[in-house]
């Protein structure tokens, strides 16, 4: 049957987007103001004695190999939640950025930089988690209902996520003396990534993307009526609520190591469906891949493209994600 | 047994069904009928037991709210169409409960393979839901709860969007789920329809039971054209079916 046919094919397309983010981390970790030979990195990577001077080896290991790490967890995490928000709202264009999630994590992060929080560790992803979920319910709540009309939903998370902006520029005023640390953040940066960041963000991400990953199958109930759900033995307001604290959980901890990454949730979900013809509830782990090389090769444009300056990487994914959305929400409006 | 007592369903300050007592046989085929309005999709959604209400509804002594274990499938009449899925996909949602998720699955791909064989849906199998008529989705609908197995089957207007062919089809075989031991309860305004297969009607009316019992008895009842306001006329035909019609005022 069919079926069988679209399931190799489904093992291949997640095999092929592995083999793309493998070899765009490699491009990531080998290109920069100082290029680095593959065949070292390889070797080094492999614990073998590379050939790299100290200098390269230390750039390698402890400046790029982390920056590519966070980008592919970030990645992974946005993207992931994307797909997730877009299932359990039956919204294609839901998103942790335009669902004010996101900006509700920056301010909950922020509250906790400028509460004595400097820099990335444990707490700061729980109060960017406060305040993405404060977000999403408050977007419920302006929205009107659970399935609210796509644009409405989208308003809605608009308008929370200026709001949460606003308060979070406020607050920036006041503090001024953080003020240019936090808004490079604000943008989107990798540059701070190091081992500590990574390990954090893996710990929460991982844990995220498991629990999403678990209930993927019960996804697909979410994409029916309640009734049909439940009569199906889903229990649809817990699988909800699983569902958006982990992917909030997951942008929360994105957007704490770093800083508000628009776009991602929404492009590399549409392009993984459009790939496979398939719900991406149903193909997770190609969409937290394919996230995760998206972001790595976001990174790598964002750091040589005005080389020796380097753009942030919000203003990369914002330029490719943009026009995107625009596409998508033509192309929904032109549907019968 | 499906023993109903007192049953109460409000929306918010409006009471949709008010203090409903009655009880349906199993093993059989009900019919719920009544005017637009009358809460007959409301009483089936409650036979689900998901959402809340007032009273009591039992299933063999157990109170149904809440209890996830029954196996009651049911077929909307205006369901959510999930894109990225194909038919196939989609008929075998209807195995998760029974399959345990995934752990029992060659018997489950058997179970729809079959399934879409009989409901002559095996040229629709690869394409997706958001591409179906309205009849085919109604027909891959009903091959999603016969999948399923169920104890209970409920449908809201299960023939609305079929031409004549595939009404008597998918009838056939929820009859034939019946006599299997399922107990079907179905809400179907065409009555004349409805009669051909129901052993059983439940006329309702503004949120209340006017009447209920044996199929003919209901329609030949006074108060079946009562509730219709009289703009229905019955004809019972040689074999003693009998054929409910509209009736138009000629001015």
């Amino acid at each position: 049957m069919k079926t069988e046919i679209e399931r190799i094919w489904h093992w291949r397309s997640t095999a092929l987007v592995t083999a793309v983010l493998l070899t765009v981390g490699l491009l990531a970790v080998s290109f920069g103001p100082v290029n680095l030979d593959f065949a070292k990195i390889v070797k080094t990577l492999l614990g073998m004695d590379g050939g790299l001077s100290s200098l390269d080896r230390t750039l390698l290991l402890e400046i790029r190999l982390p920056r590519v790490a966070l980008a592919a967890l970030v990645g992974a995490a946005l993207a992931t939640s994307g797909a997730v928000y877009q299932t359990v709202f039956r919204n294609p264009l839901a998103d942790p950025y335009l669902l004010g999630a996101a900006a509700g994590a920056g301010l909950g992060a922020t509250i906790a930089i400028l509460g004595g929080q400097n820099g990335f560790h444990a707490a700061l992803p729980l109060f960017a988690f406060l305040g993405g979920v404060l977000a999403v319910i408050a977007t419920f709540f302006v929205s009107g209902s659970f399935y609210a009309d796509p644009r409405s939903l989208l308003l809605s998370g608009i308008a929370v996520g200026s709001f949460a902006t606003a308060i979070q520029t406020y607050l920036h005023q006041r503090h001024s003396a953080v003020l240019r640390t936090v808004y490079s953040w604000i943008l989107g940066e990798l540059t701070v990534a190091d081992w500590d960041t990574v390990k954090w963000a893996s710990i929460y991400i991982f844990f995220s993307l498991l629990i999403l990953f678990s209930i993927a199958k019960k996804l697909d109930g979410l994409m029916l009526s309640d009734e049909e759900a439940y009569s199906l033995g889903i229990h649809p307001n817990r699988i909800r609520i699983i569902a958006v604290g982990a992917a909030t959980l997951a942008t929360a901890t994105a957007v704490s190591a770093s800083g508000l990454i628009g776009f991602v949730g929404i492009v590399v979900p549409h392009l993984v469906r459009g790939l496979l013809h398939r719900a991406t509830n149903r193909a997770l782990l190609t969409v937290s891949l394919a996230g995760a090389a998206f972001l790595v090769l976001a990174d790598l444009g964002a750091r040589t493209l005005l080389a020796p300056a380097e753009l942030p990487i919000g203003v990369l994914t914002a330029f490719v994600g943009a026009p995107f959305f625009l596409f998508v929400l033509r192309a929904r409006r032109l549907q019968p | 047994m499906i023993k109903v007592e007192n049953l109460t369903v409000r929306y918010g300050p409006t009471e949709v069904l008010k203090g409903i007592t009655l009880e349906i046989p199993s093993n059989t085929w009900t019919c719920l009928v009544g005017p637009n309005g009358a809460g007959k999709t409301t009483f089936l959604k409650s036979l689900l037991g998901m959402n809340s209400y007032s009273g009591s509804i039992k299933i063999e002594g157990r109170e149904i709210h809440g209890d996830m274990k029954r196996n009651i499938a049911f077929v909307p009449q205006r369901p959510e169409i999930p894109s990225g899925m194909s038919v196939t996909e989609y008929v075998a949602l209807g195995r998760s409960k029974k399959d345990g998720w995934g752990r029992d699955a060659k018997h489950g791909r058997e179970k729809v393979a079959s399934v879409l064989e009989n409901c002559q849906l095996i040229g629709l199998r690869n394409q997706f839901v958001t591409h179906l008529s309205g009849g085919e989705m109604q027909r891959v609908l009903v091959a999603r709860a016969l999948v399923q197995e169920p104890e209970i089957m409920l449908l809201d207007e299960p023939t609305s969007a079929l031409d004549l062919h595939h009404q008597i089809q998918t009838l056939n075989q929820i009859e034939e789920l019946k006599n299997d031991g399922v107990s079907i309860i179905s809400t179907m305004h065409d009555i004349t329809l409805g009669a051909m297969f129901a052993e059983r009607f439940i006329l309702m009316n503004r949120g209340t039971v006017a009447v209920d019992g044996p199929a003919q008895d209901v329609i030949n009842s006074v108060i079946f054209k009562q509730v219709f306001e009289n703009r229905i006329s019955v004809h019972t035909l040689e074999t003693g079916r009998s054929v409910v019609m509209p009736t138009r005022e000629l001015h």
